[in-house]
């Protein structure tokens, strides 16, 4: 009961907030969730960061897709949860075959700090795959997560490894699809490691 | 040698009236002159005002906390421009016009103006030159390193010394209104970056363009507030593939942001890029039409610009967001951290 109440004053506060600081809409970002992948290629391995940034407009129903018991907090569970429907709406393919993405780390911000606007969910994935053959290949990625209130940003990670080289990116209109074409070059005596970013 | 340099500058943090017109003298441009003019705004301070205005240089969350958000949405620490009295304020000032060069202190100065236009337009007290706030990590020192760090919606400014050596990276500027009026005169905080980028794609051929126009929408930063330690495959067209004028469009370009130090620095990071420039890439997303609401990137092997008009607000041309990084020495690490 007590938490049911908090969790209508915390609406009622965000709707206050949105009549008293319009303009803290008019400002930023509001009605999108903001989803930006990170696809950095490994020569056993692709890595996914997702950074998600749902507008305060939109915060609620973000939250709603998480806090599945409504009590204000998120469990570890429904953390669990969240990244299982966010993974269930990914597709990652490597040359064509279907690669089985595992979540590494993840991040959930509290729903107060979701519905600021400023709130980042941080979700990492993994898929490792055989002995990649040497020359060209094509990764390509899908992200189909709450499309009707979205929008996307995927990018390739500039690789960590001399012996990955980006050759293209292609790019749906709005992001939500991309294909990163790539060769491979192994080497015979270890992996060449390039100069990474500091 | 040191330099004296007289700069008049409107100041906007008048206490309660409008801008005015000050002098400030940047003696000594390099980073004793800093030092003396940050060691000068310390003083003016009492012991509570500097215990929240000085954190430890190993403080990394202090370090990362910075936004292109109003201080409601992502709150700032350190001291807000608000809670200072004026001579306070014409300190702050002084440090960053110390470490700024002239064009950059007063893109600066317009960034803030235009926050204070936005808050009478809105009548929203969130937004405004009294919400940016100061401080340092580490303390104001000739030799050793510290940090400079002046934000609020819409800036973020990062400034990291280690000696003689001085970055920006990362830093975030942007604007909204990006034109507005002011005593009569019209004001653009990013006009001359949004110029010379329309310069320098008119200035490329059909197959140039063909190379540098990325076919999809760039709605927002990729590297942006929050995304330190990225580094993303550069696209668009290749510095080789530019002549030798559109080459220097494009270093003059990123110059708006290099150049926003003192230009003591600045020269030495405009050889840096210089000597890089066949490898630095110009990408374009959107319209083409001068004066569009168009997203661009520079990227090359120590720097990172991209320019992103935000459609929120009604015209994206009115409200840009900004973002410089250096991919190799971000917070100038590779002079301090082991």
């Amino acid at each position: 009961m007590v938490e049911a109440v908090n969790r209508t004053l915390c609406r009622l506060a965000l709707l206050l907030a949105l009549l008293v600081f319009p303009s803290a809409v008019f400002a930023h970002r509001d009605d999108q969730y903001l989803q930006a992948s990170l696809v950095a290629i490994e020569p056993n391995a692709v890595r996914l960061q997702l950074n998600l940034t749902p507008g305060i407009a939109v915060a609620e129903r973000v939250i709603a897709e998480i806090d599945h018991d409504r009590d204000g907090a998120i469990s570890e569970n429904e953390a669990a949860a969240y990244a299982d429907s966010l993974q269930r709406d990914l597709t990652l393919r490597m040359d064509g075959r279907n690669l089985q993405l595992k979540l590494t780390a993840s991040e959930l911000v509290p729903p107060e700090e979701l519905r600021t606007g400023a709130g980042i969910i941080q979700m990492e994935f993994s898929a490792i795959f055989g002995p990649l053959a040497a020359g060209p290949h094509s990764l390509t990625l899908e992200n189909r997560h709450l499309t009707t209130m979205s929008v996307y940003l995927i990018n390739a990670a500039q690789p960590r490894f001399a012996t990955v080289q980006i050759t293209r990116q292609k790019r749906n209109q709005n992001q939500s699809a991309g294909e990163i074409e790539f060769s491979f070059q192994p080497v015979r005596r270890g992996i060449a490691v390039s100069a990474g970013p500091t | 040698m040191e330099k004296k340099i007289a700069l008049v500058l409107i100041l906007v943090f008048g206490a309660g009236s409008n801008s005015f017109a000050q002098t400030i003298s940047a003696p000594g441009a390099p980073t004793a002159g800093i030092v003396a003019a940050a060691k000068k705004f310390l003083a003016t301070l009492d012991d509570t005002q500097r215990g929240k205005a000085v954190f430890d240089f190993k403080d990394e969350a202090q370090r990362k906390r910075w936004s292109n958000l109003p201080t409601t949405i992502f709150k700032r620490q350190g001291l807000r421009i608000g809670d200072l009295a004026k001579p306070q304020r014409e300190a702050v000032m002084a440090v960053l016009a110390a470490a700024l060069s002239p064009q950059g202190y007063e893109k600066i100065v317009q960034i803030v103006e235009a926050d204070d236009v936005l808050r009478k337009s809105t009548g929203q007290s969130i937004f405004g030159r009294d919400e940016y706030y100061v401080s340092f990590l580490g303390q104001p020192s000739a030799t050793e390193p510290w940090m400079i760090q002046f934000g609020g919606h819409h800036l973020g400014l990062n400034i990291t010394l280690a000696g003689e050596q001085r970055t920006l990276a990362p830093s975030h500027t942007g604007a909204q209104p990006a034109i507005y009026e002011l005593e009569g005169k019209t004001v653009r905080p990013l006009g001359r970056e949004t110029d010379k980028a329309f310069a320098l794609l008119s200035s490329l051929n059909e197959a140039q363009r063909k190379q540098a126009i990325l076919d999809f929408q760039m709605r927002d930063l990729v590297l942006g507030p929050g995304r330190d330690g990225q580094t993303i495959q550069p696209e668009g067209i290749k510095g080789s593939a530019l002549t030798e004028k559109q080459r220097q469009m494009l270093l003059d370009l990123g110059g708006e942001w290099t150049g926003i130090l003192h230009e003591t620095v600045a020269k030495a990071k405009m050889e840096e890029m210089r000597n890089s420039i066949a490898e630095t890439w110009f990408a374009w997303s959107g319209p083409t039409e001068k004066g569009s609401a168009a997203y661009f990137r520079i990227q090359g092997p120590t720097v990172i610009i991209e320019y992103a008009p935000q459609r929120l607000g009604g015209d994206a041309t009115k409200h840009i967001h900004t973002i410089y990084r250096d991919p190799t020495n971000d917070y100038g690490a590779k002079w301090w951290k082991r």
